[in-house]
């Protein structure tokens, strides 16, 4: 890695800069991906034989649930970033990215239910991988609150830094041992590159829907961590030239 | 070592002095598991159904509550930032006082969990194991809240959002732990849980001492 680079955008301003650039070209392609998608997984893919119509929601299902773990190992990369060079600037990304992190967790949690109900006959099921869907719910609320509670933001960022990195390592061991307990849910359809159990019609929505995912989520998390840096840096001359 | 065994001293006396935050632990374990049967059933196949459960859920809670305040009385009259200061490596120094905790906490549980397990019907080989089990996870559980007790010391009521970090994390020590005591009561195998959780108390014994450490650093500064 170049530590060039580290420290050009690890100062407050030269980030604010590069993010508030980027945000309005990621929040573009994002919702346009995002609609491009859902067109395609709504109207043109083909019904399925066996679910009709009610498999649509995969579009937002597995978006969210992909989101949600990539938002976590963002947050804990952001959160190492922050311990080991006492970057403001990732702790600011890091508590940015919390909140939304836990909101999509939760979508993921509901659209899951949502489709569980007509298909497998109940809301929620006690399968390995919503349990540990669950429990990472439960790891955002923690950094979250343990965040919100101390009151000096030095303080809080460190502490709910090292919560997030406990997590991370802590999480494939969460999901390993759940796994071990009980599983139902089905595998999943498209990390088999070479013989996928679904048809093309019905796998293009959602790679571009994962994809507008991604995109919109960066466009967030730079809005969010641009507002947050602004409030960490509010005595310095460079916000008040802004 | 003579530091150590020094420490080690000092901690037993302030455990004989603050015998109310040891007994909570022990209160606790007892009262859950001798509730449960009152409220649900007492029926022998469905008290040995739900042994391993209870007594991996009250070891947590007991654990929980007795170690919320592990480091605040000597954070607040100072002897933490003594350490901090002593010329002995910081980490060697936090690890004592925690297993000193454990000794003095978690022990009297494993002791105490012979008569729960007779209560509960549990015979035979079945209560080794239910002690074996408790031991490693435990002292796992031990490193864990003393992190996160490390990590919530600057706030006033930490019981809730300590409750929030710990159980997550805790979480494959429960399942397993549980899986071995019922194994055990079923006449099953018991090695993969077991290793399972001497694998985690190994991990929790090299990583623990060492990030609760540098949890005490933050919230000194």
């Amino acid at each position: 890695m170049n530590l060039k680079a580290i420290y050009k955008y690890g100062s407050p301003p030269n980030f604010y800069r590069f993010v508030t650039t980027l945000e309005p070209w990621c929040f573009f392609f994002g919702v346009s991906l995002i609609l491009i998608g859902s067109i395609g997984g709504l109207f043109i893919a083909p019904k399925d034989y066996q679910m009709a119509d009610a498999f649509r929601i995969i579009y937002f299902h597995v978006p969210s649930a992909y989101m949600s773990m990539s938002a976590y190992a963002a947050m804990g990369i952001a959160s190492i970033i922050g311990i080991v060079w006492r970057s403001n600037v990732a702790f600011a990304a890091a508590k940015s990215i919390a909140p939304f992190g836990a909101l999509i967790t939760a979508l993921a949690l509901i659209t899951g239910m949502l489709w569980g109900k007509p298909m497998w006959g109940t809301a929620w099921v006690w399968d390995a991988r919503l349990t540990s869907e669950f429990v990472l719910l439960l790891l955002y609320l923690g950094y979250i609150m343990l965040h919100a509670s101390i009151k000096e933001q030095k303080r809080a960022d460190r502490a709910a830094s090292l919560v997030a990195i406990l997590g991370i390592i802590n999480l494939p061991i969460i999901h390993y041992s759940v796994v071990w307990w009980n599983t139902l849910h089905q595998a999943s359809t498209i990390s088999k590159m070479d013989s996928p159990s679904i048809v093309g019609e019905m796998l293009w929505p959602l790679l571009v829907m994962i994809i507008g995912y991604m995109i919109f989520f960066i466009a967030v998390i730079c809005r969010g961590s641009s507002a947050e840096i602004l409030i960490r840096e509010k005595r310095s001359n460079w916000v008040k030239e802004i | 070592m003579d530091t150590y065994i020094r420490l080690f001293s000092r901690e037993t006396k302030v455990a004989f002095k603050r015998w109310t935050d040891v007994l909570t632990g022990i209160i606790l374990f007892f009262l859950i598991a001798l509730l449960f049967p009152l409220i649900s059933d007492s029926d022998k196949d469905f008290l040995l159904k739900i042994v391993a459960p209870i007594m991996m859920f009250s070891a947590f809670f007991a654990s929980l509550l007795s170690m919320q305040n592990m480091f605040k009385p000597d954070f607040q009259n100072g002897s933490i930032e003594q350490l901090l200061l002593s010329k002995r490596s910081f980490v060697g120094l936090i690890s004592t006082k925690i297993i000193s905790y454990w000794v003095f906490t978690s022990l009297p549980l494993i002791l105490v969990s012979v008569f729960i397990a007779s209560i509960y019907f549990v015979s035979g080989e079945a209560i080794l194991i239910i002690q074996l089990t408790l031991l490693l996870s435990t002292l796992t559980m031990t490193f864990i809240n003393a992190f996160t007790a490390a990590i919530t010391l600057g706030i006033r009521y930490p019981g809730a959002l300590m409750t929030l970090i710990i159980a997550p994390i805790t979480l494959p020590i429960l399942i397993f732990g549980s899986k071995a005591i019922e194994n055990s009561i079923l006449g099953l195998d018991i090695s993969g849980p077991l290793y399972f959780l001497t694998g985690m108390m190994m991990l929790s014994l090299f990583l623990g001492p060492w990030i609760t450490a540098s949890a005490l650093k933050i919230s000194m500064d």
